[in-house]
């Protein structure tokens, strides 16, 4: 009697565990599929609350910021139209941003090589025109506090005929600032800088005018 | 000082040049020889005549007008730096045992390697004309070693060594005395020493039937500097002969 | 052999045109070199200015005869005559300044006309080009009461070599036309 209740008992407790069992299984997919449909749709409103932040310019991020949130959002390949949809239109809206803030880059960085130039001819002017051989000694050694050496080369372009560069004889800087001083005129202008790592002026290249 | 005479003044041989062909403008600028000016006949008629030496040439003479018609033709001459046919004579002193001689330079410019360079063709200095008189043909005639001397062994020889200042007249009527080489011998032998240059002056005979010199003139005015000063008509056959002198 | 002889031809033909190329240089660039040349002329008149003037400080005066110094070529000479005598006297560099400093004047006015004259490049069997640069100057020398009690005016005919040449900078080769001064004629013009 034992066995049979044991035996009742067990196929019972199997029963109990395989009908719990299945009944639990059943449970958790919904749960999982619930969840993953929540998720997905909370990442849905995500990506289009951010998109159209982005696309309405209600956003503190930066350009990167902006275009790594794109790449994330393109990334959970969410498959929904209405994401398509702002994505295309955000990705171009980034893109004409990428290009905006490229060229304001350049034109800074041109900015800054031009007002190095404008900078080194004004320097050169004023050595040339000093009233004293003391002055001019003075703004030379300023001068040259903005290069690598007192040996950086300058290189003097004289003409551009036939689609080259023709060179005087290469100088040093020293010995530019030397001559101006001499011959009391700025005749050449700023044509190219090169820089060092630690923002000094490491070439100079000028132009006849 | 007066700006306009150095403007006027032809400063370089070189300017002659180009002035002769015009080439430059009247500031001394470089003419693009794309420009139609460049070379312009019209332009040579104006600027030809001012490099005469108005005080030997003349501004007015027929010749000199001759001369420009003829150089401002269709076929147009020009001088050229490298066309040859045009000489320099350095007028220098030398020390000469002793005594200071004049001696003349031709010099003439030669092309060699990727360029070219001023060379020495002839030398005149009447020291060494002296030693080669052109003699009288009737007292040239009466020296010669007849034709029979080979059979006695030109025992008759020894007359040529004797009267020395005629020895030439027994050389062969093609002979022509070089006078860069006895110049040359001199200078080696230490005889003739360099002392300075005095003047300079150029004979050209590169344009066609024409032969004239140029010459430097440092006098007040505008018509100075390198002007022609000697010019002739001369058929390039006669100028043969001429420059025989000149590059022998 | 006759297939030889074509193409040596041929070769030499070849080599005879680069030449002829290298030969020609353009108009524009021709200018470029005499402006370049020209410079060169002007800077060493700013500096016998400089170097002739009785205010220049001695060290200074020095320094700038270094600096003409380098614009000649090591065996440059200047010669010198006047209107009185065809003898042309010889200086180096160093000495022709040096002696232009001396001069014994209270005060000295050296000016130079706005003509220059720039010859063709004319190249030398070596290949570099040879060109003389003409120019004038007068000199005028003071007495203490300021009376003028010198004046001349001269014409200078200025060799200038111009050779084109290459280095490295930065890498990169660069081709540059070196200029240099050769022998200076320093003639008394009496077109004063």
């Amino acid at each position: 009697m034992k066995n049979k209740i044991t035996t009742i008992m067990m196929v019972l407790l199997a029963a109990l565990i395989t009908i719990g069992g299945t009944t639990s299984c059943k449970s958790k997919k919904r749960l999982a599929r619930e969840a993953a449909e929540a998720e997905y749709k909370a990442k849905v409103a995500d990506a289009i609350k951010d998109l159209n932040a982005i696309l309405n310019d209600e956003t503190v991020w930066t350009l990167e910021e902006k275009e790594n949130r794109v790449k994330t959002i393109k990334d959970w390949n969410l498959q929904n139209a209405e994401v398509d949809d702002l994505l295309f239109q955000v990705e171009k809206k980034l893109a004409r941003e990428r290009a905006m803030a490229e060229r304001l880059a350049e034109q800074e960085n041109q900015t800054g090589a031009q007002a190095m130039g404008n900078t080194l001819e004004t320097k050169f002017r004023n050595i040339a025109v000093a009233s004293s051989t003391d002055q001019a000694n003075r703004m030379i050694n300023e001068t040259l506090g903005l290069f690598e050496s007192n040996n950086v080369p300058v290189l003097i372009i004289i003409s551009q005929a036939g689609g080259f560069n023709d060179y005087d004889r290469p100088t040093t800087i020293a010995k530019y600032l030397n001559y101006l001083k001499d011959q009391k005129a700025s005749k050449n202008k700023v044509y190219d800088i090169k820089y060092n790592g630690n923002g000094k002026i490491s070439e100079l290249e000028l132009i006849k005018k | 000082m007066d700006e306009r005479a150095l403007y006027a003044m032809t400063k370089q041989m070189g300017q002659f040049m180009r002035r002769f062909n015009y080439e430059e403008d009247q500031f001394g600028g470089r003419i693009n020889p794309k420009d139609p000016n460049y070379r312009s006949t019209a332009k040579r008629q104006q600027s030809i005549p001012i490099l005469f030496d108005q005080q030997s040439v003349g501004k007015n003479s027929d010749l000199l007008r001759f001369f420009i018609e003829d150089v401002t033709k269709d076929d147009s001459s020009f001088m050229t730096f490298l066309g040859g046919r045009w000489y320099s004579e350095v007028s220098t002193t030398f020390k000469y045992k002793g005594r200071l001689i004049p001696v003349q330079l031709i010099l003439t410019v030669e092309k060699e390697g990727l360029g070219s360079k001023w060379v020495l063709t002839n030398i005149y200095c009447s020291e060494f004309n002296k030693l080669f008189p052109k003699g009288e043909i009737a007292e040239k005639e009466k020296y010669f070693l007849h034709p029979m001397s080979h059979e006695l062994d030109f025992m008759n020889i020894y007359k040529v060594f004797q009267n020395q200042e005629v020895i030439e007249y027994y050389a062969s009527k093609t002979y022509e005395p070089d006078y860069l080489t006895i110049f040359f011998y001199e200078v080696k032998r230490g005889n003739l020493v360099f002392q300075q240059v005095d003047a300079v002056k150029f004979h050209v005979l590169q344009i066609k039937d024409w032969y004239f010199e140029v010459s430097w003139f440092n006098r007040s005015g505008n018509n100075v500097g390198w002007l022609m000063s000697n010019l002739i008509y001369l058929s390039e056959k006669e100028k043969k002969d001429l420059i025989k002198f000149y590059q022998p | 052999m006759k297939k030889t002889i074509i193409s040596l031809v041929v070769a030499l033909f070849i080599v005879g045109g680069a030449m002829a190329q290298e030969n020609e240089l353009s108009f524009e660039r021709k200018q470029a070199i005499d402006s370049l040349a020209l410079e060169k002329v002007r800077d060493l008149s700013k500096y016998i200015k400089i170097a002739g003037s009785k205010t220049t400080p001695w060290s200074e005066a020095n320094r700038v005869i270094d600096r003409a110094e380098e614009l000649f070529m090591s065996d440059a000479e200047i010669g010198v005559s006047s209107l009185s005598s065809n003898q042309v006297q010889y200086y180096k560099v160093r000495k022709y300044f040096e002696r232009l400093m001396r001069l014994n004047y209270d005060q000295v006015e050296i000016d130079w006309y706005n003509i220059e004259y720039v010859s063709d490049l004319q190249r030398q069997p070596d290949g570099t080009y040879v060109g003389v640069i003409t120019i004038f100057q007068t000199f005028r020398g003071y007495d203490k009461e300021g009376g003028l009690v010198y004046k001349d005016t001269t014409k200078k005919d200025i060799t200038v070599y111009v050779k084109r040449k290459e280095t490295q900078i930065g890498g990169r080769t660069i081709g540059f036309w070196d200029v240099l001064l050769g022998d200076m004629r320093v003639k008394e013009t009496t077109n004063k």
